[in-house]
């Protein structure tokens, strides 16, 4: 987009955008916080449930468009033995998603190559085409951040239709960048007007630079045999926590769930650090042990998958070493990593 | 100051003896990274990491979950930190024959409690004294006495509500279950070398994170802790999504205590209901 376009809107944009979304019959999804005190995104229906000032959502948006478990196809078979196949899919309605932070809707570019790599996954694709990503743009990082050690920015405004600057405390200034936008900007009406001519983006928020993800690889591509993944995987658990709160990890299993006449196929998430991951039917497990899942997940991030898709695997959200039971700090791991 | 404030500098000394002394070839303890809010593990096999070690009150894990784990084992005698909730856990490895007492050296701390403010089960801690340890660290902490009805408040909040609550309760605590295992993996006591969860031939659990999938697999868990569970709430820590697992434990280990008399990992000795047949059992239910 050559010229970029700009709107600016009140304080209280977040609330308006929900009732003016709502009041159209649109779907939307903003920041909520749960009774345990975790804020994420949850479809509202009205604008009392939003809250508009926290440091990110507990989990990214991955689960929107590749859900924890979705059903493929589904068979129930007739008495007379005709099969009635499934799900019948309905029209994809309007979704917008509201207050996503940048990192999250960078990991999107991610998703989207592997689903629309050699094959364009349909019900992934669905969900993406049917929604709107209205993200926020970050005015202080936490300390677990490290967007831009990984190519991104607190402002940064990849996969993002709109990115929204300011807001909760001060008037918010809107960034267009594609026609799914524009749209959005149509609905809030006059709650928003275009920016007087020559209004300039914010200061981009700094955020430090914690290590270069070309070392990084430069490491990896001598040494998949290494002491360091015995070393550093010693704490680790085998647990699912950093897969699934991580925007970027997409692997999945296929299971059938079936009784008598009638079955479904589901697609459920699945981790590389669970044991089974790779387990054959023979009882080979070429990851053996945990170094080697340790291993597995690192160098899938930062270099098989840029070495594939051009960049790595990661936005720098932090959730893995926020969430980790054991405090196993990937930051620190790759600070090190580049040391050598 | 707080409550574990002083325990460092001895915990240090006590584990570069046994590592200098080659008593071990690697003792599991606690260390600090500036980026967690909590102690995280740390394995240390020489005499000159221990000023890696610390105590606080962040130190919440129990490391007794690393002892059966042959990563471990390949390193010699395991030294391992354990404050007395942690040290129930190893009584019951060392009691289902998981671990020998010889192949571990236990490095007690007397724990005054952990977390800011401290976690519920440190109020009602009954081993803040870690007996049968080979070296004990910290000063002598008076045990306050616990009444019966204290240890299982958590159980006794939700069993206050009516049936119709309950499963409403539980079905929304259980539909957030994202099926990561964390609580699985972290548990000292779930060691199986394949879970049932894990076992396709045929497929005994659902692995969908769908409600049906996530009472059998919370079910299976539940039951298969069920008179070994030591209460260290490690699961409940670590859950993503704050299912209050420790309630559904606590509620198992009210059952077995009401029935059998029984609490778990104050002993390695101890003869658990589950691998003990007696006739004067009460043939309630399944428990």
């Amino acid at each position: 987009m050559g010229e970029q376009k700009l709107y600016q809107a009140s304080a209280n944009w977040l609330k308006s955008a929900v009732d003016a979304l709502c009041a159209a019959g649109i779907e939307v999804l903003a920041p909520t916080q749960s009774e345990s005190g975790k804020v994420d995104l949850a479809r509202v229906t009205s604008s009392e449930q939003v809250i508009q000032s926290y440091p990110n959502t507990a989990f990214p948006l991955k689960r929107l468009f590749l859900p924890m478990s979705e059903v493929l196809l589904e068979y129930e078979k007739g008495e007379e033995g005709d099969v009635e196949l499934g799900p019948k899919s309905a029209p994809a309605k309007e979704l917008v998603i509201l207050g996503c932070r940048p990192c999250d809707a960078a990991a999107l570019e991610m998703l989207d190559k592997v689903f629309q790599w050699d094959y364009s996954d349909v019900p992934y694709q669905e969900k993406r085409d049917r929604t709107t990503v209205v993200s926020l743009a970050c005015s202080e990082p936490s300390p677990e951040c490290f967007c831009t050690s990984v190519g991104g920015s607190p402002q940064g405004s990849e996969q993002s239709d709109v990115l929204v600057f300011g807001g909760a405390n001060s008037a918010a200034l809107m960034q267009i960048n594609t026609a799914k936008g524009e749209k959005f900007i149509e609905r809030l009406a006059d709650t928003v007007t275009p920016a007087p001519e020559g209004t300039k983006l914010p200061e981009p928020t700094e955020l430090e630079q914690k290590f270069d993800p070309q070392k990084v690889k430069g490491w990896l591509d001598e040494n998949f045999e290494s002491n360091f993944w015995v070393e550093n995987s010693l704490g680790c658990l085998g647990c699912g926590t950093c897969s699934y709160l991580c925007p970027t990890c997409h692997c999945f299993d296929i299971v059938d769930e079936a009784s008598w006449n009638r079955g479904q196929r589901r697609r459920n998430w699945d981790c590389c650090s669970f044991a089974l991951f790779t387990l054959h039917a023979s009882g080979h497990n070429p990851r053996p042990d945990q170094a080697a899942r340790y291993r597995q997940r690192l160098m899938h991030k930062f270099k098989v998958f840029p070495e594939r898709f051009g960049r790595v695997a990661c936005v720098g959200c932090g959730r893995c070493l926020k969430n980790c039971a054991v405090g196993q700090n990937l930051l620190a791991d790759l600070a090190d990593i580049e040391s050598r | 100051m707080s409550a574990n404030g002083t325990i460092t500098q001895t915990l240090r000394e006590a584990a570069a003896q046994v590592l200098s002394e080659e008593k071990v070839g690697v003792v599991i303890g606690y260390g600090r990274d500036d980026g967690q809010e909590f102690s995280t593990p740390v394995f240390l096999r020489k005499a000159e990491e221990v000023k890696r070690l610390v105590f606080d009150d962040l130190c919440f894990g129990n490391l007794a979950v690393y002892l059966p784990r042959p990563e471990i084992r390949k390193m010699g005698k395991t030294g391992i930190v354990v404050k007395g909730c942690d040290l129930r856990a190893v009584n019951v490895l060392l009691r289902e024959n998981v671990i020998k007492r010889e192949d571990v050296l236990l490095i007690g701390v007397r724990c005054g409690g952990v977390g800011q403010p401290q976690l519920p089960k440190c109020s009602v801690c009954e081993l803040h004294d870690p007996g049968g340890c080979d070296v004990v660290v910290g000063e002598a902490i008076e045990q306050q006495e616990v009444k019966a009805e204290q240890r299982y408040t958590e159980a006794g909040k939700i069993e206050a509500k009516p049936a119709e609550h309950r499963w409403e309760f539980w079905q929304k605590q259980l539909s957030k279950c994202i099926r990561c295992y964390a609580c699985r993996q972290v548990c000292p006591l779930c060691y199986c070398k394949r879970c049932i969860i894990e076992k396709s031939t045929p497929q005994w659990v659902q692995t969908s994170p769908h409600l049906r999938g996530n009472l059998a697999w919370n079910v299976t868990r539940a039951l298969h802790l069920t008179g070994r569970c030591v209460g260290c709430g490690e699961c409940e820590r670590v859950c993503p999504m704050d299912i209050p697992l420790g309630a559904i434990n606590q509620k198992m280990a009210k059952v077995v205590d009401e029935r059998f008399g029984f609490r778990s990992g104050f002993s390695a000795q101890e003869e658990a209901p589950f691998t003990t047949f007696s006739t004067e059992d009460s043939e309630e239910g399944i428990l």
